[in-house]
């Protein structure tokens, strides 16, 4: 049995985990390929005009998978392990999904508010026909894999710290982030522009502070968003380094970023460092971000 | 520093807002009323890619602060996971980075919280709350009767345009009252008017449903008065979306356990604000023989955009005519009013390929 994964999105969010998982388990993955204009073209025409960018390029993703495998894995993400919630569009996926592809949707709801990520693993595994003790082991195992890949980011991190290169911060979510053809390839043109970017989801977060700390946030309001507090706490972090430049890059109507922008762009002012915002959707041009990360570039 | 309150606009129910702050003993500035002016004025602090509603509010509460209020009421949290919940912080933001030296009160709906904070800006006693409270509910649910009886009124009435003129008559005298006891003689005088409004009551007429998020479906200068522009149509206008219906679901959770169980085959979560009760209302006018459905959104809401696929889907199933408005700053009256009469004539042919196909079939 063959169960597709689309490269976007939600995927991002925990990279590696679930193929890693259901390779364990003994299914055959098909993973969609990296995001190409084919892709896009495909999304935006089947989604909702107003829905953000990122979304459309997931219904791509989705669209690419109908057809070519037996089940498509969309699961519907409430609450991480800290007990704080994912994007709103996130919670009606795989409903949208189900009416937009012929291919069964195998989905599962994963609520940490509710019931424990491995818990709700069990029983996802007894729904794949797996035992309690398969799910299980097949769980330890992804959980190891994605442990060691963290500790790699940790050690590149702290690699790329100490480079003499000027260092400028990409703020953004992991699916614009990683999706090179969807950020245009931002991080390819900052290098060839003589710095080097350093994506905000690779900088480490102090243990201590990440579980339940009771500092009080300077500058910003207690987000419900599980990114919003990552994002804020990481960017308090990062700028202990001393970098010289700061991009957020949004996609278009993505209302979570709405909130961010004001207090991302805030902190980064507070503490005199230039600022950039770059908006992203299915019609942004290359030569127009060429553009403003060459006049960017210049100030500072 | 003595407060002089200013809160954010709802459509016709300001009225009774202001009441529940005047009865409480503080000075109050009611907030402009909505025009483009004032929706400029707002658009030009807020955050380019923040929803409407929070631009519209902005817009509202900025000119009363040069009029010399000091101090602000927002609530917060109003349907769970959208952006509203934000609307305080951004908006505190925004008006102190505009210069202006405010207090802003951004409490949560919850009873307790709304006590509390109320006790603490005015400082009366709690008899006194309670008796502010009473008389905000009196006006309220007399503000949102006479909005159904208009529903109904509009287009069945004989002379052109009286509905609407007894209804703004009947606001400004509701806004004047300021004491409880003469309310209930004021209450009867206009529901008199209203029943002397001479009407074809038995006459059959399309009808109309609005569904959507609440601000904009509810709101009758951000919605370019979509009731009132159907009602000259001939057309009857139905809606759930009111501040009682809003209240009720935030006390009794009850409701929303209905609204999921009734929703199932179409999406199984939550989704913020109030997506699931625009599927839930869809289904049910249709189940109700309704002759058409305008769903209205401010551009870009979380909520209502995610379910707009699946409120598309339903729409196919049913073949009830569908249309959905997206308002933002950007949106010209001409335009929406070329969409509007378009969609009435789908709904007039609608309304009458059924009464037909039920004579033959009678």
């Amino acid at each position: 049995m063959t169960i597709g994964i689309p490269r976007a999105l939600i995927y991002w969010k925990q990279p590696h985990f679930w193929e890693d998982f259901f390779e364990e388990l003994g299914f055959k993955v098909l993973l969609s390929p990296p995001t190409n204009k084919e892709i896009v073209e495909m999304g935006v025409t089947a989604s909702d005009p107003e829905t953000c960018f990122a979304e459309k390029v997931f219904f791509g993703h989705l669209l690419w998978l109908d057809g070519k495998c037996d089940y498509i894995f969309t699961p519907r993400l409430k609450t991480n392990k800290e007990k704080l919630e994912y994007c709103p569009k996130f919670f009606a996926l795989p409903d949208l999904s189900k009416m937009l592809v012929k291919t069964p949707i195998l989905t599962e709801t994963f609520d940490a508010r509710k019931e424990k990520f491995e818990k709700t693993l069990g029983r996802f595994g007894r729904k794949l026909n797996k035992t309690p003790r398969e799910t299980e082991e097949a769980a330890k195992v992804a959980f190891l894999k994605e442990k060691e890949l963290k500790e790699k980011e940790k050690e590149d991190f702290l690699k790329e710290m100490e480079m003499k290169e000027r260092k400028i911060v990409l703020v953004s979510h992991p699916y614009n982030l990683y999706d090179d053809y969807v950020n245009l390839g931002v991080k390819e043109k900052l290098e060839k522009l003589g710095a080097q970017s350093i994506f905000i989801d690779e900088v480490p977060i102090d243990e201590i502070r990440s579980s339940k700390s009771k500092i009080r946030n300077e500058g910003y309001p207690e987000f419900h968003w599980e990114f919003g507090k990552e994002i804020m706490e990481k960017i308090d972090r990062i700028l202990n380094y001393g970098i010289t430049g700061a991009l957020e890059i949004s996609s278009f109507q993505c209302g979570c970023d709405a909130v961010l922008k004001e207090f991302v762009e805030k902190k980064f002012k507070e503490n005199k460092v230039p600022f950039l915002y770059l908006l992203i959707d299915e019609q942004t041009g290359e030569a127009g971000i060429q553009t403003r990360l060459e006049a960017f570039m210049d100030t500072i | 520093m003595k407060p002089i309150v200013t809160f954010a606009r709802w459509g016709n129910y300001t009225i009774a807002f202001k009441t529940l702050f005047d009865q409480l003993g503080l000075e109050v500035i009611p907030p402009e009323l909505t025009n483009p002016q004032t929706i400029a004025e707002g658009v030009k602090v807020s955050p380019e890619m923040y929803c409407f509603p929070l631009k519209v509010t902005l817009g509202n509460v900025i000119p009363s602060l040069r009029k010399g209020a000091n101090t602000v009421f927002m609530v917060q949290n109003i349907g769970g996971s959208c952006r509203q919940r934000y609307y305080g912080v951004v908006q505190e933001k925004v008006i102190k980075e505009a210069g202006y030296d405010i207090n802003f009160l951004d409490f949560r709906a919850t009873p307790k919280d709304i006590y509390s904070t109320i006790k603490k800006i005015s400082g009366v006693s709690t008899w006194q709350i309670l008796k502010a409270a009473r008389f905000f509910f009196k006006k309220l649910n007399l503000i949102e009767k006479l909005e159904k009886i208009a529903q109904f009124y509009r287009p069945r009435e004989i002379e052109k345009g009286i509905t609407d003129r007894i209804l703004s008559e009947s606001f400004s005298e509701i806004e004047k009252v300021d004491k409880e006891k003469d309310f209930s003689k004021i209450k009867k005088e206009i529901l008199k008017r209203f029943s002397q409004v001479q009407i074809e009551k038995n006459k059959k007429l399309p009808k109309i449903a609005l569904i959507g998020e609440i601000y904009t479906v509810c709101d009758p200068t951000i919605n370019y008065n979509i009731e009132s522009k159907l009602g000259r149509e001939e057309i009857e206008v139905h809606r759930e979306m009111d501040i009682t219906y809003h209240l009720k679901k935030l006390i009794f959770p009850w409701k929303d356990w209905i609204i999921q169980r009734k929703i199932n085959p179409y999406l199984r979560s939550t989704v913020g604000g109030h997506g699931r009760d625009a599927i839930y209302e869809m289904l049910n006018y249709i189940k109700k023989d309704f002759d058409g459905i305008i769903h209205l959104l401010p551009f870009g809401c979380m909520p209502e955009v995610t379910v707009r696929p699946i409120l598309q889907k339903i729409h196919q199933k049913s073949g009830i005519p569908f249309l959905s408005l997206s308002l933002d700053e950007q949106v010209a009256e001409a335009g929406i009013n070329t969409r509007l009469e378009a969609f009435v004539d789908v709904v007039r042919n609608y309304h009458q390929r059924r009464k037909r196909s039920e004579a033959s079939a009678a």
